[in-house]
Parts: C-alpha cells; sequence; structure tokens
C-alpha cells in the first residue's frame, strides 16, 4: 500500500477508512478526524479565482459557513465541522483534536474567540458591532452595535446643538469600553470562561438592547430628557421590568457591569476580570488608520474603573459616567427613577448627550441581566426561605434552593 | 453614437463628459468613470435607477446634505440635473414606484415621502418613531404599498394614500438594510438579525436566518434564479465578508457560502490585513452577477456561481458608499463619499463627493464554466 501523504502530515481526513496506509499510528494518529485544510485545498479548485493580484487571490469559503458535502457522508465529521467553526475566520489549518470532548470544542471556540479579537482589533475594523464566535450562537456580551450611520447622526445632531464636545466624550467613552472587553476577550482564562460560556450557550437571545446612542437621539436632541418614562421604555430594554424595580437599592450592581464588559459581576469573574480590566492601558491602537484613539479616554475611563471592583457598588462605573450624564436622564436611564444615590448622575451638564451614553451601557446592562438570570437571580424573586438558606453559613438539607444565588449576597 | 446602450467603450476618451480630474495625481477618480455633475455636497447614502418602464434612465441620489437629487443620463453619457427635493434630515433611502412616476425617500427625519417628478411636489407618505433606513416599493398582483424599515424596530407597509400603516411588523432590532424582489423581502437588523418574508396576499414573515456573518450587518441584496424568480440573498458586514444564502433550495444549507472581500494585505506584515465594510450591493438585472463596494474604495464584480471574481477596480481615495444598476444593466453607478468608517476624525465636510457611471454591460458577463 502507498502510504498516505496527508497522514504524515497529521492530516488525513479519513482516519481509520483511509484506502493508504498510515505507518505505526493506530493510536496517535488513527482517532483524528479530518482538518479543514483538506477540504479547502479541494476546493480551492474551485474557488474563487481572482483576475487581479491585488487581493489575496483566492478567497477561502470560510469553513463555518458550509456544512460541506464532503463531511456529508461520516458522522463524525459533522462534529468536527461544528467545531472547526470555532477556529474561526476561514483559516482552519489546524488539525482538530478528538471531537468526543466537548471540552476540545470548548477550547476551540475560546480560541476561535481570541484570535478574532485580534484581528478585530487590528485590522481597523469598524468597532461597534456585535460579534458571535459562531454563527448559531448569539452575540456575545459587552459589544454593542451601533452602525456608521447612527453614529454619523449623532455627529451631525450635536454639531448643530453646538454641543460636540459631548459627542467627542461619548465616542471616547464607547472605545474605551470597547477595548477594554476587546482586552478581556483575549485574555481568556478559566475566570472568564466561566462568564462566557454561559453566555454562549445559553441561547439567550440578548436582542432586546444594544440599542446605540443612535435611536436616542430623537428625545435626546434638544429636549430635556428627564423623567419622559416614556422614552425610557423606548430604549428597548425589554428585560427591564423584572430589573429595574429590583434593584432599586443597588442598581449599579447591573450597571456597573456593562463597563465590566458583560461578565457576571460576582463570583470569580469579578477577580477575573479585574486584572484584565487593563482600564488606563491606553491600549495599542495598533488598528492602524483608525484615529479612535483614547488617549483622553483611558485617563478618563480608568479614573472610573479604579474603584475596587468587589463593590459592586456603582461608583466606578458611575464616576466614568459623570462627566457624561445628564442628571434625572440617566437615571430615569437605569429605570429606577429617583432612586439613584450616586452622586454622578446627579449632575445636571450635559443633558442630551450625556443620556445618551447611558442607552450604550444600558444594553450590554440589560445583557447582563439576560446572562444573570441565568447565573443569578434578583432578589425579589427568592422567597423568604430560599433568601434565608443563602445568607445563613450552611444549607440546611432540604431546604436548599433550587435557584441560583443573587448576586448581592455573593462574597468574595 | 449611443454609449450607454451598446457594448462599445467610453470612458477611455470621456474628457468630454467631464471627467476632468483625469489628468491630476489625485485618485478621485482612478477608473475614469464619469462623473456625474452637480453632484451632492455631502455623502450618498443611497442611489436608485428609474425602472424599465420609464424610457431613458434617471438617477436619484440621497445625501447626508439631507437632499435628493434627480439626474438625467443621457445615452453619450451625459448627466443633466433635473430636480432635487429637501428633507429635515440626511436621507438614507432612496426607491422608484414601478410606473417610474414617482420617487420614494427615507430620512433621518423619521418620515418618508413620495415625490412625484412631473409636478415635482414631494409629500410625506410615512412616519415612523426614528430614522428610517430603508424604503422600497412592493408591487404585488392584489395590492401596492411602500415598505419602510427603521431603527425604531419597526417595518411599515404604508399605502400612500392614508397616514396610517396598513401594516407593521416588530423587528428584533433596528433595521439597518433591506431588499425587495417581489414576492421575497429580505430586512436585516442589528445583532445579526435576518428576516425573510413573503409578500403575497399580505407581508408576513416566513423565517429568521442564522447569519452566516460574526459581525453587524451592513447590506443585502436579493438575488433571481435563471426564471428570475427571487431564491436567495447576499449579505454583506462590516467585516470585509459576504455571505450567499440560498433559500427555498433543497441543498440550501450546502450551497450557501461565504467569502472574503473588500480587504487588503499590509505590505509591512504578512497575515495581517486591513478589513473594510462592505458598503452596498447589487445584483445586475440581466447576468445576475454581483456588485459589490466597499469602505476601501473599490468596488468589485463577482459571478456566484462560477464562484469567481470577475473585477477589482483600483481604489479610490474615498470609500464608496453606495451602488445601483440601471434598469437593463448597462449602468453601474457609485458614489464616492465618506462613509464614517473611521469615525468623526476623517470627515472634511468640504471634500467633494462624486458619483460615477461606468459601463457595466461587458464587465458583468458571467465566466463560462469553473
Amino acid at each position: 500500500m502507498t502510504v498516505c501523504q496527508f497522514f504524515l502530515q497529521g492530516r488525513c481526513r479519513f482516519g481509520d477508512r483511509c484506502w493508504n496506509e498510515h505507518p505505526g499510528a493506530r493510536g496517535a494518529g488513527g482517532a483524528r478526524p479530518p482538518p479543514a485544510s483538506q477540504q479547502l485545498s479541494a476546493s480551492n479548485r474551485r474557488g474563487w479565482n481572482a483576475s487581479s493580484q491585488r487581493y489575496s487571490n483566492v478567497i477561502q469559503p470560510s469553513s463555518f459557513s458550509r456544512s460541506t458535502p464532503w463531511g456529508g457522508s461520516r458522522g463524525p465529521d459533522q462534529a468536527s465541522f461544528g467545531s472547526s467553526t470555532g477556529s474561526g475566520f476561514g483559516a482552519a489549518q489546524r488539525p482538530f483534536a478528538s471531537l468526543s470532548s466537548g471540552d476540545q470544542d470548548e477550547q476551540k471556540l475560546l480560541e476561535g474567540i481570541v484570535k478574532d479579537v485580534e484581528v478585530w482589533e487590528s485590522s481597523g475594523q469598524w468597532m461597534f458591532s456585535a460579534y458571535s464566535p459562531l454563527k448559531t450562537q448569539p452575540p456575545v456580551a459587552g459589544f454593542t452595535d451601533i452602525s456608521p450611520e447612527e453614529l454619523r447622526l449623532e455627529y451631525h445632531n450635536f454639531l448643530t446643538s453646538n454641543n460636540l464636545q459631548s459627542y467627542l466624550n461619548s465616542v471616547q467613552q464607547l472605545i474605551t469600553q470597547w477595548k477594554n472587553r476587546i482586552n478581556q476577550l483575549k485574555t481568556i482564562n478559566k475566570s472568564n470562561r466561566v462568564a462566557l460560556l454561559p453566555n454562549l450557550n445559553n441561547g439567550v437571545n440578548q436582542a432586546a438592547p444594544a440599542l446605540g446612542f443612535g435611536s436616542t437621539q430623537a428625545r435626546m436632541f434638544g429636549s430635556s430628557f428627564v423623567g419622559s418614562s416614556k422614552s425610557v421604555q423606548n430604549f428597548s430594554f425589554k428585560t427591564s421590568p423584572g430589573f429595574a424595580p429590583a434593584t432599586s437599592g443597588s442598581p449599579s450592581v447591573f450597571g456597573t457591569l456593562p463597563a465590566l464588559g458583560a461578565v457576571p459581576s460576582a463570583g470569580s469573574a469579578v477577580s477575573a476580570s479585574t486584572p484584565a480590566f487593563g482600564f488606563g492601558k491606553p491600549q495599542i491602537t495598533s488598528a492602524a488608520s483608525f484615529s479612535f484613539k483614547t488617549p483622553a479616554a483611558s485617563g478618563f475611563g480608568s479614573a472610573g474603573f479604579s474603584a475596587a471592583p468587589t463593590s459592586l457598588a456603582g461608583s466606578p462605573f458611575g464616576a466614568a459616567m459623570a462627566p457624561a450624564f445628564g442628571g434625572g436622564t440617566s437615571v430615569a436611564g437605569f429605570g429606577s427613577p429617583g432612586s439613584q444615590s450616586h452622586t454622578a448622575f446627579s449632575k445636571p451638564s450635559n443633558n442630551i448627550f450625556g443620556s445618551s451614553s447611558i442607552p450604550t451601557s444600558l444594553p450590554v446592562s440589560n445583557v447582563i441581566s439576560a446572562t444573570d438570570k441565568v447565573l443569578f437571580t434578583p432578589k425579589d424573586q427568592l422567597t423568604q426561605e430560599e433568601l434565608e438558606q443563602f445568607q445563613s453559613k450552611k444549607f440546611t438539607l432540604g431546604k436548599i434552593p433550587l435557584k441560583p444565588p443573587p448576586v448581592e449576597l455573593i462574597h468574595i | 453614437m449611443s454609449l450607454f446602450g451598446t457594448t462599445s467603450k467610453f470612458g477611455s476618451n470621456g474628457s468630454s463628459v467631464g471627467t476632468f480630474g483625469s489628468a491630476a495625481a489625485d485618485h478621485h477618480n482612478p477608473m475614469k468613470d464619469i462623473e456625474v455633475t452637480s453632484s451632492p455636497d455631502d455623502s450618498i447614502g443611497c442611489l436608485s435607477f428609474s425602472p424599465a418602464s420609464l424610457p431613458g434612465n434617471f438617477l436619484v441620489a440621497g445625501s447626508w446634505a439631507n437632499d435628493v437629487r434627480c439626474w438625467e443620463v443621457q445615452d453619450n453619457g451625459q448627466t443633466v440635473p433635473k430636480a432635487q427635493h429637501i428633507h429635515a434630515g440626511p436621507v438614507l433611502g432612496v426607491c422608484w414606484s414601478d410606473d417610474g412616476s414617482k420617487v420614494f425617500t427615507a430620512s433621518c427625519d423619521k418620515t418618508a415621502k413620495m415625490w412625484d417628478l412631473n409636478s415635482n411636489l414631494a409629500i410625506q407618505i410615512a412616519q415612523h418613531d426614528a430614522p428610517i433606513k430603508t424604503v422600497h416599493w412592493i408591487k404585488a398582483s392584489n395590492y401596492r404599498c411602500v415598505m419602510t424599515g427603521s431603527w425604531d424596530r419597526t417595518l411599515k407597509f404604508w399605502d400612500t394614500r392614508s397616514s396610517n400603516p396598513v401594516m407593521a411588523l416588530q423587528l428584533p432590532e433596528r433595521c439597518y438594510c433591506a431588499d425587495v424582489v417581489y414576492p421575497m423581502a429580505v430586512v436585516a437588523t442589528a445583532r445579526r438579525g435576518l428576516i425573510v418574508y413573503q409578500l403575497e396576499n399580505q407581508p408576513s414573515e416566513v423565517r429568521r436566518v442564522e447569519s452566516s456573518l460574526k459581525f453587524q450587518n451592513r447590506c443585502v441584496a436579493i438575488f433571481k434564479d435563471k426564471h428570475h424568480k427571487p431564491n436567495g440573498f447576499a449579505l454583506g458586514s462590516i467585516e470585509g465578508k459576504i455571505a450567499f444564502h440560498y433559500l427555498n433550495v433543497p441543498n440550501s444549507v450546502k450551497d450557501s457560502f461565504t467569502f472574503k472581500c473588500h480587504r487588503s494585505n499590509r505590505a509591512n506584515s504578512s497575515g495581517s490585513q486591513d478589513i473594510y465594510a462592505v458598503n452596498g450591493m447589487a445584483f445586475h438585472p440581466i447576468h445576475g452577477t454581483l456588485a459589490t463596494v466597499g469602505s476601501d474604495g473599490r468596488f468589485n464584480f463577482w459571478d456566484k456561481d462560477g464562484r469567481a471574481k470577475l473585477k477589482t477596480s483600483e481604489p479610490l481615495d474615498q470609500p464608496i458608499s453606495a451602488c445601483c444598476f440601471n434598469h437593463n444593466g448597462n449602468i453601474f453607478a457609485y458614489a464616492s463619499s465618506y462613509d464614517w468608517s473611521k469615525g468623526h476624525e476623517f470627515y472634511n465636510p468640504k471634500r467633494k463627493n462624486y458619483i460615477f457611471l461606468r459601463n457595466a454591460a461587458e464587465e458583468l458577463k458571467p465566466r463560462n464554466g469553473k
């Protein structure tokens, strides 16, 4: 029998079924499912042919969009295509580990995220976009979708109201938030994982939020936004009903999270997120020509984020928002009009854009609430008994709550 | 000589029709295409050519200067400004009615207007709670209406005679782009939402499609099969990628694919790229091939069935923000203006915005065979 060339490179797609010889590698290599590279080379024959040399000529069909004919006939390979999507970006040149373990898939997924994020950052791509590591997954929390038109409209509105500075401030804020979230995603480690994975796997469609400040411009512009709860509702704070009233005591709990990049606030996640937080690292901006730089912003943001992370009190986030915030507007934005004790929120200046920056955090906080519903329960949804159980030192058998504990009770 | 009607080349000797600047070193028109006269003063958000029912070719463009302009494009390449009307906010969407007598324009002032070209009167026909991003005319067998998609997360259908919508559908998120080819309509929203509607009888949602792309949706265009029935759509994202989704086709999952475009490899570090958004796309009405324009200032022509790139243009010095074909596919119009892809720092209000016209009859013929 001829020796299988692909197997020698570690890339044989047929594995056991291969008609060629796989020298000496029953255990080591035989179980390995086919990598995507083989199918890519096959596909390149009928791939996109560029008439000009200007671009990378062959457009490789992005592996994750094709559940391809090559994979069609074999069961195990289906899963491998699934996991290949995690390594994303169409350059799935690496051999797969055995597909049986779900962990491997996760690992691939996370690696894929890291890769995607690095490319996102360095390529000058539009920042304010939702991002999903796999097409079947809901978008990762912490990124808001703002289209260039929405951003530009904000610019024009503020220009005409002579309020350009607040636009600039808010943009800087958005950029800082984005950068922080990107940095978090880049340093995937155990705790981040814990935070990310439920997010990724639970399929909760955090569709409600993600309202950039674009949509608010109608209300924002020229009007004092205070107190019109109607307009707040239009912030698509869809999950808010349970959310807003429940947190009247410490709305900041959920409010801070957006800044922290949608990492669930309590538990190990926070301790992980703080180091990853990297505020004040005036980041890279290797995004070459993209001048959404943050020299000012990092100072700005860091002032906000320097507060003790475990205190889930909103001050870090609140402080960050302070200059940009309007008064009651922001409060209304967080769904608890009047109950805000944050001094930050009571600054009356710059109503318009200040309040508009809320939505940028709102969507994310909304997202958090979605995640948090999965990981934690808001206090008001627990019965008295459950609350007692959580508060006591030990659980009593027979009374162990089935719901996860509320965020407030988690101490690190 | 009728340049637009025949397959003869033009543009190389286009000096008589206003391609000034080609002698200079600037790259505002590297492809030496015909420049439209009196182009808008600010970025062009949308372009649309008149339908076949109108003799001749008329182009309308909506811009961020709050105006909509209409030109007659003559066969010799000359463009004659005909009319314009003003909105209270930037115009994000334009489309023609099927008989070519009216133009519908959608604006950030949250209204859509119907502009009667004969009388040059524009009346408001739609109202939303947020800027309207897309406007399309639907002509069904038993009804006619205007479909508007807005950032207020609704899709509304308007009979132009009434101030209330005949139908309003809820979207999961803000509408970013849409396309209508009767009886199919596709709407792409924020957070990678993608919804397909069928328009027979009355518009109704058919299904939500999982976007094959990982990032924000930017533009969408429906393509037709060889019987001129819509059977899928192409979706472009900010990430320099386009996904083709086939619908109503037995192997739809297998046939759907994505590819990268509008990216440039950096000279210094191999492997890293500049990634640009795909700002607009349009299918050639006859050949079914695809034209895409991006923030990198280039346009590309693609053959989706042969999976080949037909042409890449030279980069313009500004992003290309919109594109469209005329009704018979002879003219490809593209707009060179800033699309905000790099934020406000790169915005120069004094910069001239251009609309270029190119003879598209030859270049978009599909490759034969694979």
